[in-house]
């Protein structure tokens, strides 16, 4: 643990760490996450007397060394606020910068942010129109008060190969072994044990820890392939013929949802999970943060996540 | 057209649209931008109307309700292959509109297309030019499904429900209660809720459809506003800004109650309209139902 907090600048060494923390038990990985909290004001003072001063540039472009592809413009992987030659106090990860998940970081003593989706609530964070919105000049001031840096992290992270989203997807879900080959090189189809449609989805809501999930098809459907089909009609056109249970988050209800129970009226035995965004997504931020940890040693670096937005009545 | 066998005057699906145009009382737009419109998207204009259907969107079963009642022509909002027609998607809220070849190749829309033709029916959409009358059908008809007529606040328009008069006082309540209530009214099961069970509320603004971040902030530019009720919110727009309302104490809550529900019973507006319009045949509104159920 210590070991990790030191200021380790060769990627080597970094790699060789993060595949130690990889084999730690979940409970023992929390309580070093906790510690980070604990410590965060004393690496601040550490950091003030430190001639190495890490900010989000820094950290941004150690990251534009290792993703591995090659950088695009233009491209949504920004600054969105904040300065970006600051020191940093410590990182958090997270699906989307939304003012709750702000204000837990702050509190968590990480003035870094680094989201996957927008903080301004625009695909490309467009803020031309929100000048005189009073919730925008909330959240900026917020931001400013607590000299925060949030840096979006979408398109990169989705271009890694495997795709960094997905594959802390795999992992959160178990499901990394029962990958297959699927319609084309970008698809994310599975081979599950044999189980019920319902199963699988209560077994998918536990552990995607999500609220607000929603169905089609028979409960009793005996599935065993499953596949994402992202957030478009075209893709579940492609993806649907090939697997009995089809994945999708924040679609339109008339493509998917109407698509999949038109299926269904024709004879074909399918079903639809469709996960609120944050439920398909999360997970790969989580996996965003242990990939950082293995050439950012500087600063604590936690995922805090944004969560489900939606709960159900009864 | 005359039949000759009942004496009762015929209409054509043709005759039908231009009955529509004549009297929708708006100027016809008959092309949108992006190329889509309403107007016929499958089927004859020539062919003889024997039952008007309408509804939300043209779904399978919805198909075979239709032949079975006798009708053969569907007035719908949304399209028979799951798209809007826009070539790009619109800010990547939705898809693009598949290619012709993934259509033609695809084994659902095979389907729903032999059925259309072997019954030789008729898909009308009728969504742009419905939506640009005046009063909005759509929002009457999902405040009179609420039975929420009583609380409506009237704005200072002479004619009632006009898109932006959809202000509701509702008896005080809490955000948890108010969902329940509207999901039992409405027997839906996938409702969607942002905010505080416990706050207590009054003040509800109610919409269809899609609900985007420039109508909130018109919606919050009232005073007093606890509550937006809408179809469905993009989740990197609308439902995120509507967290950030609620953690800044600006607003209580946002209730989904699926795109669906929310634009039905404006359907069953529609039908009542096109009945004071048309006579020559039946009309009834068939809804499309909620796509979705959840877990017990």
């Amino acid at each position: 643990m210590d070991t990790c907090r030191g200021t380790i600048r060769d990627s080597e060494v970094s790699v060789a760490i993060t595949m130690n923390q990889e084999t730690l038990s979940r409970r023992r990985f929390c309580q070093i996450a906790g510690g980070g909290l604990l410590l965060a004001p004393t690496l601040m003072r550490v950091q003030a007397q430190s001639p190495s001063k890490l900010t989000a540039r820094e950290v941004v472009a150690r990251i534009r060394k290792n993703i591995g592809v090659p950088w695009r413009t233009p491209t949504a992987d920004e600054f969105k606020i904040g300065d970006p030659d600051a020191p940093i106090t410590g990182i958090t990860t997270t699906f989307m910068s939304t003012l709750g998940l702000l204000e837990r970081s702050q509190s968590a003593g990480h003035n870094f942010v680094i989201t996957h989706e927008p903080t301004f609530w625009s695909a490309a964070d467009v803020v031309a129109d929100l000048r005189d919105d009073p919730l925008y000049q909330y959240k900026v001031d917020f931001l400013e008060r607590n000299k925060m840096v949030v840096w979006r992290f979408h398109d990169h992270w989705h271009a890694r190969r495997p795709d960094g989203i997905f594959a802390g997807w795999d992992k959160t879900m178990g499901w990394s072994n029962y990958a297959v080959p699927g319609v084309n090189p970008f698809s994310h189809e599975y081979a599950v044990p044999e189980t019920s449609f319902q199963e699988l989805a209560r077994d998918m809501q536990a552990k995607l820890k999500t609220r607000s999930m929603r169905l089609v098809g028979d409960p009793k459907l005996r599935v065993t392939r499953a596949g994402h089909a992202g957030h478009y009609i075209t893709q579940c056109m492609s993806v649907l013929p090939r697997v009995d249970v089809l994945l999708v988050f924040e679609s339109r209800e008339w493509e998917a949802a109407d698509y999949v129970r038109d299926a269904i009226a024709a004879g074909q035995k399918k079903a639809l999970i469709q996960l609120p965004h944050e439920g398909g997504e999360e997970a790969g931020m989580e996996e965003c943060a242990r990939w950082l940890r293995a050439f950012v040693s500087e600063v604590p670096i936690e995922f805090i996540p944004s969560g489900d937005p939606f709960w159900r009545p009864a | 057209m005359e039949n000759a066998t009942s004496g009762l005057t015929m209409i054509s699906s043709q005759e039908l649209i231009d009955r529509i145009q004549k009297n929708v009382g708006v100027p016809w737009q008959s092309q949108r931008a992006d190329g889509f419109s309403d107007g016929i998207l499958l089927g004859s204009s020539d062919t003889v109307v024997t039952g008007i259907v309408t509804t939300y969107a043209p779904t399978v079963d919805v198909l075979r309700r239709t032949v079975a009642s006798g009708k053969n022509t569907i007035i719908c909002r949304e399209a028979p292959f799951y798209s809007r027609g826009e070539r790009v998607p619109l800010q990547w809220r939705n898809g693009p509109e598949p290619p012709k070849e993934l259509i033609d190749s695809d084994v659902v829309c095979r389907f729903k297309r032999d059925f259309i033709s072997q019954n030789n029916l008729v898909i009308i959409r009728f969504f742009d030019n419905w939506d640009a009358r005046k009063a909005d059908g759509q929002l009457r008809g999902l405040a009179r499904a609420l039975g929420w007529g009583q609380f409506h606040q009237p704005g200072r328009n002479s004619e009632e429900y006009q898109p932006a008069d959809n202000f509701f006082a509702l008896s005080e309540t809490s955000l948890g209660s108010l969902a329940q209530n509207i999901t039992q009214q409405l027997r839906i099961g996938g409702t969607r809720v942002i905010g505080d069970p416990n706050s207590r509320v009054r003040k509800v603004a109610l919409t269809h459809g899609l609900l985007l971040v420039a109508e909130v902030e018109r919606i919050l530019r009232a005073p007093g506003v606890d509550v937006v009720v809408a179809g469905d919110a993009v989740e990197w727009e609308a439902a995120p800004y509507f967290e950030d309302l609620v953690t800044a104490r600006k607003a209580k809550g946002l209730i989904l109650i699926g795109h669906e529900a929310s634009e039905e019973p404006g359907c069953g507006e529609m039908a009542t309209w096109l009945k004071s319009v048309v006579n020559e045949v039946p009309i009834e509104w068939i809804p499309a139902g909620e796509p979705f159920g959840t877990l017990r």
